[in-house]
């Protein structure tokens, strides 16, 4: 089945024009329910807090009270006692190809980049490419990852980047916001990153242009435009600063250049892998830049990241950098990011900060902190619960709960496991973890 | 020299009377450089014995046969990880040259000793991968320099990696600094056979293949099963199957078995006509074309290679992914009458552990990798666990040059997955997939691998538990010498002169 294909005709025939976030206080999942409270963890909000021996108290998909040790708990809720464990936000991956790719090697499994041609997809929307079945899903989600930002790829402005929660299976709803992102690239897409840098602005006034001079367009009475119709369209959010832009830069020319766009526009930008990052962290940081690094990245595999140092993390967040941390590029194994996260710390950034850029950073970065990336109230109840320090190469989630369910913690790789484990003759613990 | 400054962060503390009152060894030079490898003069004595035994491990009672010369050091009250079945709490390392004289608690300094002490720290071997391409496919990842695949016909096993590696590749300093002290470099995995295989040590001052080479480890041959090769060849005149692979296979080995029979014939031949001569019925002078020695074969230098492979003299690893593939290879093998030594990347290992087991084939694998192509899709994190617990040699190998920086967290990760499911996989077995075994693998585990009498002093040196996330290692010694130290910048390639100041 072409996907691709379905995806475009939706967009032209029913979808409503991408709106830039998660707007509203409800998302077209939301259900109610009857209580169900999370006791005595250690939690670690997401933003800097810990609440030690806390409540959770959730109501259908939502954490609807977060309360201190001994606050009441509403009769008749359903009680699960974490004494003596950890809970953190569930955690998001971010510029990820999951359920959009799965299989690398094999394109007929691509479902991630629209066609060759034009470099300017801003129209492309990855929402509708997503692939609920993907095994990518289970895999990810029994070690902590509950949420995705789906991330289309090649070309200059590559499309836009759907929200998903990893509810496996859910056709209908695992999307939780489509194009709550704008991607693109620097560097070298279209000959010289002078010239990509160049197109992106030109682009970008067309889509200021296009929206004051519709009519004109619609008479054939206009200039030309650096894009189609329908990509000019969905750049209008951008524009606006209510989606955010999210561009790949590892050099700091790259970098500054991204900060000086964001400082003279309403342009929200996120950098995405930021090699050279610490070098021009200053200028990062007042134009409100976030950056995604993958902190183990410290080699020289490009003039672009010369310098790239396991300490950039750490070096970021002192100079007031918002900073997320990813596995960039590898979306079977997103959920490495908490042993990402334990270098970042081993390298000078603080064990709380490293927390927050894997969950409230991103949040905020990709413009839905309303609903994710924290545990507070009103927050969609997406919580991980650990025996131990989530960083740590022993831990596995004990739990996962994403909108409010505790989610079964088996994987296709968990049924290969205990296949092969009886036919070596060893019987799969009761109640095993990944 | 280099390491001269580079050694002198080492803490070196006088060692202190000890609680039994062993001499007190006072010395305050700087541990350098120059006093582990160059200090000839240093007075060599024969350790004194404690008044009171410690125990030590019955390695370190062969102490008195170490017969490796030079500057002695002795690492003192750190954890060691032997690899060899036993962790000490607290230890002592005596190193003696470029090997490892002794292991045991509270042994005794010999006179003249230097003592690195290492309280709190965690020894482990030198870590070792059997599966890397640092030095052929360097960083920056640049065509001029991009030097790890042949890939101009299916099977050249005349070309070798050692002919292609360059020792400036700064991912080669960023492996050490893991505590890599071993790698094998091999040619990539586009070719059915791809050549041989050269077995370095992350020296440092490397200027030529020379330099790195580890002297008398044996060669190895890459060949690989799968995708890679029909997916690289199957428009270019094949094989576009597996059948294909196969039979490319077949091919090359019966090529060789023939090959090898055309030198023993020779052999025969002059070793009648040498009788011959000895005999006097060979007239040098007077002799007829007929009677002159006979012409060796023509030399075929991917032939010869199969050949040293057919003779054992060179180890076969073979990339493969999918079970079924692997039983076939080792069926393959039988035919020839060739051994493999270890599979590579077999993410499907852990479903035929037995059969692994049975034939002595070790598996190196990741902990984690998945889902790149569809030989990948299967893997699964008890991999290593589960070829370990069936009772076969387990290996984490890299394949990468991030990898290969914290070899220990990804055996980490693996020994973790295990040991949810029940697996007891201990601490010292999980050391083994990152020392001892790789070290078998590419036939080296009589020199290193473990932390054991006799062997290199190649030792890696971490401020934590090596399968913590957050311990790095802080000190890095090849055959006795100092060569990473986490308190001073890495010095740098040549090729990163100039463009970064010391990173790290």
């Amino acid at each position: 089945m072409n996907l691709l294909g379905i995806g475009l005709w939706t967009l032209t025939a029913l979808a409503p024009p991408p709106t830039g976030g998660l707007t509203g206080s409800k998302l077209a999942f939301d259900r109610d329910g009857e209580p169900v409270v999370l006791v005595g963890g250690d939690i670690r909000t997401g933003v800097g807090t810990r609440i030690a021996g806390g409540i959770i108290e959730i109501r259908g998909s939502r954490i609807t009270r977060v309360a201190p040790a001994g606050a009441p708990i509403p009769a008749g809720a359903r009680r699960i006692d974490l004494a003596g464990k950890i809970v953190t936000p569930g955690l998001i991956a971010v510029d990820s190809a999951m359920g959009l790719v799965e299989i690398e090697a094999e394109i007929s499994t691509h479902d991630d980049s629209a066609s060759e041609g034009d470099s300017v997809r801003a129209a492309f929307d990855a929402a509708t490419a997503v692939n609920a079945d993907s095994a990518l899903l289970p895999v990810n989600a029994m070690e902590g990852i509950t949420s995705a930002a789906v991330t289309p790829q090649g070309g200059l402005i590559s499309g836009q980047v759907a929200w998903i929660d990893l509810v496996a299976g859910d056709h209908r709803d695992i999307v939780a916001g489509r194009g709550v992102a704008m991607r693109a690239h620097l560097g070298a897409v279209v000959g010289s990153r002078a010239l990509a840098l160049a197109q992106l602005r030109e682009v970008f006034d067309d889509a200021v242009f296009f929206r004051r001079n519709r009519g004109a367009y619609d008479r054939n009475q206009s200039r030309a435009l650096g894009a189609h119709r329908l990509d000019l369209e969905a750049l209008a959010p951008v524009v606006d600063g209510r989606m955010p832009l999210v561009v790949s830069a590892d050099r700091a020319s790259d970098l500054l250049a991204l900060a000086e766009l964001a400082a003279s526009s309403k342009l929200r930008v996120v950098a995405i892998g930021g090699a050279q990052a610490w070098k021009v962290a200053a200028s990062l940081a007042r134009a409100d830049v976030t950056v995604v690094v993958q902190p183990s990245q410290n080699l020289p595999s490009s003039l672009d990241e010369m310098g790239a140092r396991l300490d950039n993390a750490a070096l970021l967040v002192q100079a007031g950098v918002h900073v997320g941390i990813a596995v960039l590029g590898d979306a079977h194994n997103a959920r490495n990011v908490t042993q990402e996260a334990g270098i970042a710390v081993a390298n000078g950034m603080p064990a709380d900060a490293a927390l927050a850029a894997l969950t409230s950073e991103l949040a905020r970065a990709y413009g839905v902190d309303a609903h994710y990336g924290s545990i507070s109230a009103g927050k969609v109840a997406n919580l991980v619960v650990w025996d131990g320090d989530p960083f740590e190469l022993s831990q596995r989630p004990s739990q996962v709960w994403i909108r409010g369910r505790s989610i079964a913690l088996r994987s296709r790789q968990t049924e290969l496991r205990d296949r092969y484990l009886r036919r070596i003759g060893k019987r799969p613990r009761s109640g095993l973890r990944p | 020299m280099r390491l001269a400054t580079y050694g002198a962060a080492m803490r070196v503390a006088p060692s202190a009377t000890g609680a039994r009152g062993r001499p007190r060894w006072l010395r305050t030079i700087a541990l350098s450089l120059g006093l582990l490898t160059g200090c000839a003069s240093a007075p060599r004595t024969e350790p004194t014995r404690a008044r009171t035994p410690a125990p030590t491990s019955s390695a370190a009672k062969q102490t008195a046969h170490g017969d490796d010369a030079g500057p002695v050091l002795v690492l003192r009250g750190a954890r060691v990880m032997t690899a060899t079945g036993v962790i000490y709490d607290a230890a002592d390392v005596v190193i003696r040259g470029k090997s490892i004289a002794a292991v045991g608690v509270g042994l005794p300094v010999p006179t003249g000793a230097a003592v690195l002490e290492l309280k709190g720290r965690t020894i482990t071997p030198g870590l070792v991968d059997t599966h890397s391409h640092l030095g052929v496919y360097p960083a920056p990842s640049w065509e001029g320099n991009s030097d790890g695949n042949e890939a101009v016909a299916p099977t050249t096993a005349q070309v070798r990696a050692a002919d292609a590696y360059w020792p400036q590749d700064p991912q080669i300093d960023r492996a050490r600094a893991g505590g890599v002290t071993t790698m094998q470099i091999l040619p990539g995995s586009a070719n059915l056979i791809g050549g041989r295989a050269v077995t370095v040590k992350t020296y440092l001052d490397v200027r030529g293949i020379e330099d790195a080479r580890f002297r008398g480890a044996p060669e190895g041959l890459k060949m690989a099963c799968g995708e890679n090769p029909k997916r690289v060849y199957g428009e270019k005149g094949g094989p576009s199957t597996r059948m294909g692979n196969v039979a490319g296979y077949r091919t090359a080995f019966q090529k060789a078995r023939e090959y090898r029979r055309s030198w023993e014939s020779y052999r025969d031949k002059i070793a009648k006509w040498t009788t011959k001569r000895a005999a006097g019925t060979v007239d040098d002078e007077a002799r007829g074309k007929d009677d002159g020695p006979p012409d060796p074969p023509a030399r075929d230098l991917a032939a010869e290679t199969l050949a040293s492979v057919l003779e054992g003299d060179i180890l076969v690893h073979n990339h493969c992914y999918r079970a079924d593939e692997m039983l076939g290879m080792l069926a393959l093998a039988d035919e020839f009458g060739f051994q493999i030594r270890s599979f590579h990347h077999a993410v499907e290992a852990y479903k035929i552990a037995d059969h692994l087991a049975s034939a002595g084939v070790a598996a190196s694998v990741w902990a984690d990798w998945w889902g790149f192509k569809a030989e990948a899709l299967d893997g699964i994190r008890e991999n290593a666990a589960m070829v370990a617990a069936a009772g076969g040699r387990a290996i984490i190998h890299s394949d990468s040059a991030l990898g290969i920086q914290r070899l220990a967290q990804e055996a980490s990760k693996a020994m973790w997955a295990g040991r949810r499911v029940g697996l007891g996989i201990t601490d010292d077995e999980a050391l083994r997939w990152i020392t001892a075994n790789p070290a078998w693998a590419l036939g080296v585990e009589d020199r290193i691998g473990t932390i054991a009498p006799g062997k290199h002093a190649d030792l890696a040196i971490w401020d934590g538990d090596p399968f913590s996330v957050y311990s790095r290692v802080v000190h890095v010694f090849i055959e006795g010498r100092l060569v990473y130290d986490h308190a001073e910048p890495i010095p740098g390639t040549d090729f990163e002169l100039g463009y970064v100041e010391g990173s790290r």
